[in-house]
C-alpha cells in the first residue's frame, strides 16, 4: 500500500470533488430564486447547520497553519482552540435568533440586509457590504492559492502528474468549487459542508490517535520533550507570550460571532429553537476537528527537537511531514481530503456572501433596490468573483504577494472587530446607534489597515487585531450612549424585546 | 440587572482599553513576544518566562480576567430583558466565578513552575497548560448549558415564540416597508431605548 501512497490520496481527493459536483448538480434543482441561492430557503435542519458553522469555521488555515502554529510558537496558538465554547456561546446567545427572525420578517438574505433593517440606515448596509466584499477578496485569494498549493504537491507526487503547473491546479480547484457554488448556491455548499465537517471531525480523532502513539509515553513524553528545550513553549502562553496568546483568545472568541460567514448560516434554519441542538452540535464538531491542530503541532516540534526527523524547511510543513512520515497512506488520503474540505467550506460560505454584497447590498444602498433577476446574477457574479480571486492569487503568488498580504488582513481579524460590536451589540441593545456603528466599523479598518501598511510591530506580542477590536468596541459602545438613540420600525423593536 | 447592564459593559470595554494603552507604553522588554529558537529555523522560544512577565504580568492577568467578565455580560445582554431572572443571573455569576477560579489556577500553576521548576503533568500536559488547554476550553460550558438546557426558560419561551408567530402573521397582512430613510435615528429619539 506504502508504494501507492500518492495515487491513494490523489484518489481520495478526487472522490471528493466528484461528490463537490454530484452535490452542485443535485442542488440545482432545489434552488429556483435569490432566497434559496443565498439562504436555504431557510429551510435546514440542525445537523446541517451544526456541520456547516463549524466546518466553516475552521479553514485550512486550522489544518495547514494551526499545526505551523503550534510547531513555531508552542501552546500560544492553542488560545483560538480553547475559546471556541465562549466564542460560540456569543454567537448563539447574542445573534442565532434575532438574525433569524429579522431575516424572516423582513425577508433578508445577507447580513447587511439584516443590519440595515435594524438601525434603518443604508450607510450600515454600505460599509458592511464593502467591508465583506474586501474581506472574501483576501479571503478567497488566500483559499483558493491554499488549494492550488496542496494540490499540485499531491500531484506531482504521480508519474502522470509531476510537471502540473500551479496554474493548472488553480484552474482544477476553482473550477470545482466554483461548479458546485455556482450551480447549487448556499444548498450545494451547505450540504458539502455536511460531508466536509464529517471528514474534518474523522480526520481529527484518527491523527489524534496516530500522534499519541508515535511516543511510547504519548502525548506526555513529547511535551516533556518540548518542556525541557524551552519550558515557556508549552507553558500557558506559549513562546509568543501573554499578549499574543490574549490577542487571540479575544479576537477569535468574541469575533465568531462577527464573522460574516457564519452568522448569515444563522439565518438558514428552519426553525429558531433548533438553536439549542446547532449550538453543542458545532462546538462538539470544532473540537473533534482541531485535535489535528494541536496533536500534530506538538509531535512535530518535539520529534523535531529529539532528533527523530530534520527540522522542517517551513513551519507550515508540518502537517503535510506528519502525514508522510507517521500515517499510513489511507488516513494520509482522509486528511488531505478533509484540508480541501476546510479550504473549500470556507470559500464557497466566502464566496455566496460576496456575490450578495456585489448584487444585492451596495445596488441597494446606492439606488434604493436591488437588481432584477438576483438569481441569474447571483450565478454570474459568482463566477466573475472566483475567477477574480484565483487571477488574484497567482497575480499575488508570481509578482507581488503584498496586495493579498493587505487584503489578508481583512481575515478574521478585521471582520471581528469592525462587525462583532455592530451585529452582536446592536442586535441586543436598542440604544446602538448608527454613529456608533461607522465609528465601530471606521475605526477597525483604519487600524487594521494601517497596522498593516506601516508594518508596526507592537510590544509584547500585541496585535493590530487586538488594538483594533478593543478600540472598535469602545467607541461602538461610548459613541452609542453619547448620541440620540434610535427611533426603531415597530417590528424591529418588537423583535428586540423578544 | 436591566438596563445598567450596557453601563457594565461600557466599563468594562473602557477598563480594558486603558490597560491595553498601558501595556503598549509600558517599559518595553526583550524577547517579550518571543524569540528565534537558537538550533532549529522556524522555531520561537518563549526564554525567560519570569522576565516576561514581570512587567506587565498583572496587566496581563487583569485583561483576561475582564475579557471573561465581558463574555458573560455579553451572554446575559443576548438574553431578553424580561427573562434575565435572579436564577440566570446566578447561573451567570457562578460561570464567571468558575472561569476566573479557572484562571486563578492557570495562573498560580504557571507561577509556581516559573518559581520551582518543577510540574506534574495532567492528560499529557504539564499542568498549568492543562488548565489553560481543558480548563479555559471548559469555562464555557456552562454557557452551553444555560443555553441548551434553558433554552425554553430564558432564551425562547413558549411565549416569546408565541409573539414572534403573532409579528409574523402581522407583518404578512401589512407588509412593512423596506429599511430606508436615512438620518431616521434622530427623529422621535427616545431615552427608553436606552
Amino acid at each position: 500500500m506504502e508504494a501507492y501512497r500518492q495515487e491513494i490520496i490523489l484518489a481520495a481527493v478526487a472522490l471528493y470533488m466528484v461528490f463537490c459536483v454530484i452535490t452542485g448538480l443535485w442542488a440545482m434543482r432545489k434552488t429556483t430564486d435569490a432566497s434559496d441561492f443565498f439562504v436555504a430557503g431557510r429551510g435546514l435542519g440542525p445537523i446541517v447547520i451544526s456541520l456547516a458553522l463549524f466546518s466553516s469555521t475552521l479553514s485550512g488555515f486550522g489544518f495547514v497553519g494551526g499545526p505551523g502554529l503550534v510547531y513555531s510558537i508552542g501552546v500560544s496558538s492553542f488560545w483560538m482552540i480553547t475559546i471556541s465554547t465562549a466564542g460560540y456561546a456569543l454567537g448563539f446567545f447574542m445573534v442565532s435568533k434575532r438574525i433569524r427572525m429579522i431575516a424572516e420578517l423582513r425577508n433578508c438574505i445577507s447580513l447587511p440586509d439584516v443590519l440595515a433593517a435594524r438601525y434603518g440606515s443604508e450607510a450600515v448596509r454600505l460599509l458592511v457590504a464593502i467591508t465583506i466584499v474586501l474581506g472574501v477578496m483576501g479571503y478567497l485569494a488566500t483559499q483558493i492559492l491554499a488549494m492550488a498549493v496542496v494540490m499540485q504537491a499531491i500531484l506531482s507526487g504521480t508519474a502522470m502528474f509531476a510537471d502540473i503547473s500551479l496554474v493548472s491546479c488553480v484552474a482544477i480547484s476553482s473550477a470545482v468549487l466554483i461548479f458546485y457554488c455556482v450551480t447549487g448556491g448556499i444548498i450545494a455548499s451547505v450540504y458539502t459542508d455536511v460531508v466536509q465537517g464529517g471528514i474534518m471531525m474523522t480526520a481529527g480523532v484518527l491523527i489524534l490517535l496516530t500522534a499519541m502513539s508515535v511516543f511510547d509515553g504519548g502525548m506526555t513524553e513529547a511535551t516533556s520533550i518540548i518542556l525541557k528545550d524551552d519550558s515557556e513553549a508549552i507553558m500557558p502562553w506559549g513562546s509568543a507570550g501573554i499578549m499574543a496568546s490574549l490577542g487571540w483568545f479575544f479576537v477569535f472568541g468574541l469575533g465568531l460571532a462577527g464573522q460574516p460567514h457564519l452568522v448569515t448560516k444563522m439565518m438558514m434554519n428552519r426553525k429558531i429553537s433548533d438553536n439549542r441542538h446547532i449550538f453543542p452540535l458545532s462546538i462538539l464538531g470544532y473540537v473533534l476537528a482541531a485535535l489535528l491542530w494541536v496533536s500534530i503541532g506538538i509531535i512535530m516540534r518535539a520529534t523535531v527537537i529529539d532528533g527523530v526527523i530534520p527540522p522542517l524547511t517551513l513551519p507550515d510543513d508540518a502537517a503535510s511531514v506528519f502525514l508522510s512520515v507517521f500515517t499510513s497512506p489511507l488516513l494520509a488520503g482522509i486528511v488531505f481530503a478533509g484540508l480541501f474540505a476546510a479550504i473549500m467550506s470556507t470559500s464557497d460560505a466566502f464566496l455566496n456572501i460576496g456575490t450578495a454584497a456585489i448584487i444585492h447590498d451596495i445596488p441597494k444602498a446606492i439606488r434604493g433596490k436591488s437588481i432584477n433577476n438576483e438569481l441569474l446574477w447571483a450565478r454570474i457574479v459568482t463566477v466573475i468573483l472566483a475567477i477574480v480571486a484565483a487571477l488574484f492569487a497567482l497575480y499575488s503568488y508570481y509578482a507581488d504577494a503584498t496586495l493579498v498580504a493587505l487584503l489578508g488582513a481583512f481575515g478574521w481579524a478585521t471582520f471581528a472587530a469592525s462587525l462583532f460590536p455592530v451585529v452582536a451589540l446592536g442586535l441586543n441593545w436598542k440604544g446602538a446607534t448608527v454613529p456608533g456603528a461607522v465609528a465601530a466599523i471606521v475605526s477597525a479598518l483604519i487600524i487594521n489597515f494601517g497596522v498593516q501598511l506601516a508594518g508596526i510591530a507592537l510590544p509584547y506580542g500585541v496585535s493590530g487585531g487586538l488594538l483594533s477590536f478593543v478600540v472598535s468596541l469602545f467607541l461602538f459602545v461610548n459613541v452609542s450612549l453619547l448620541t440620540k438613540p434610535p427611533s426603531l420600525d415597530s417590528d424591529i423593536d418588537r423583535v428586540m424585546d423578544i | 440587572m436591566g438596563r445598567q447592564l450596557i453601563y457594565v459593559i461600557a466599563a468594562i470595554c473602557t477598563t480594558m482599553t486603558v490597560i491595553l494603552l498601558l501595556i503598549l507604553t509600558a517599559e518595553p522588554v526583550a524577547n517579550a513576544g518571543g524569540a528565534a529558537h537558537p538550533v532549529f529555523a522556524g522555531m520561537r522560544i518563549g526564554g525567560d518566562g519570569l522576565a516576561r512577565l514581570e512587567t506587565i504580568g498583572s496587566l496581563g492577568y487583569a485583561f483576561q480576567a475582564l475579557l471573561l467578565s465581558l463574555i458573560v455580560a455579553f451572554a446575559t445582554l443576548g438574553v431578553s430583558e424580561r427573562h434575565r431572572t435572579p436564577r440566570l443571573r446566578a447561573y451567570m455569576i457562578a460561570t464567571l466565578v468558575f472561569s476566573l477560579f479557572i484562571l486563578w489556577r492557570m495562573v498560580a500553576s504557571h507561577l509556581n513552575f516559573i518559581a520551582t521548576g518543577e510540574t506534574s503533568y495532567f492528560m499529557g500536559f504539564p499542568t498549568a497548560t492543562a488548565w489553560a488547554m481543558y480548563g479555559v476550553w471548559l469555562g464555557g460550558i456552562p454557557l452551553v448549558f444555560i443555553y441548551t438546557l434553558g433554552f425554553r426558560q430564558f432564551i425562547y419561551t413558549d411565549e416569546d415564540q408565541a409573539e414572534f408567530e403573532r409579528l409574523v402573521a402581522e407583518s404578512i397582512a401589512e407588509p412593512i416597508a423596506e429599511p430606508i430613510a436615512e438620518g431616521r435615528e434622530n427623529e422621535n429619539s427616545s431615552e427608553d431605548a436606552r
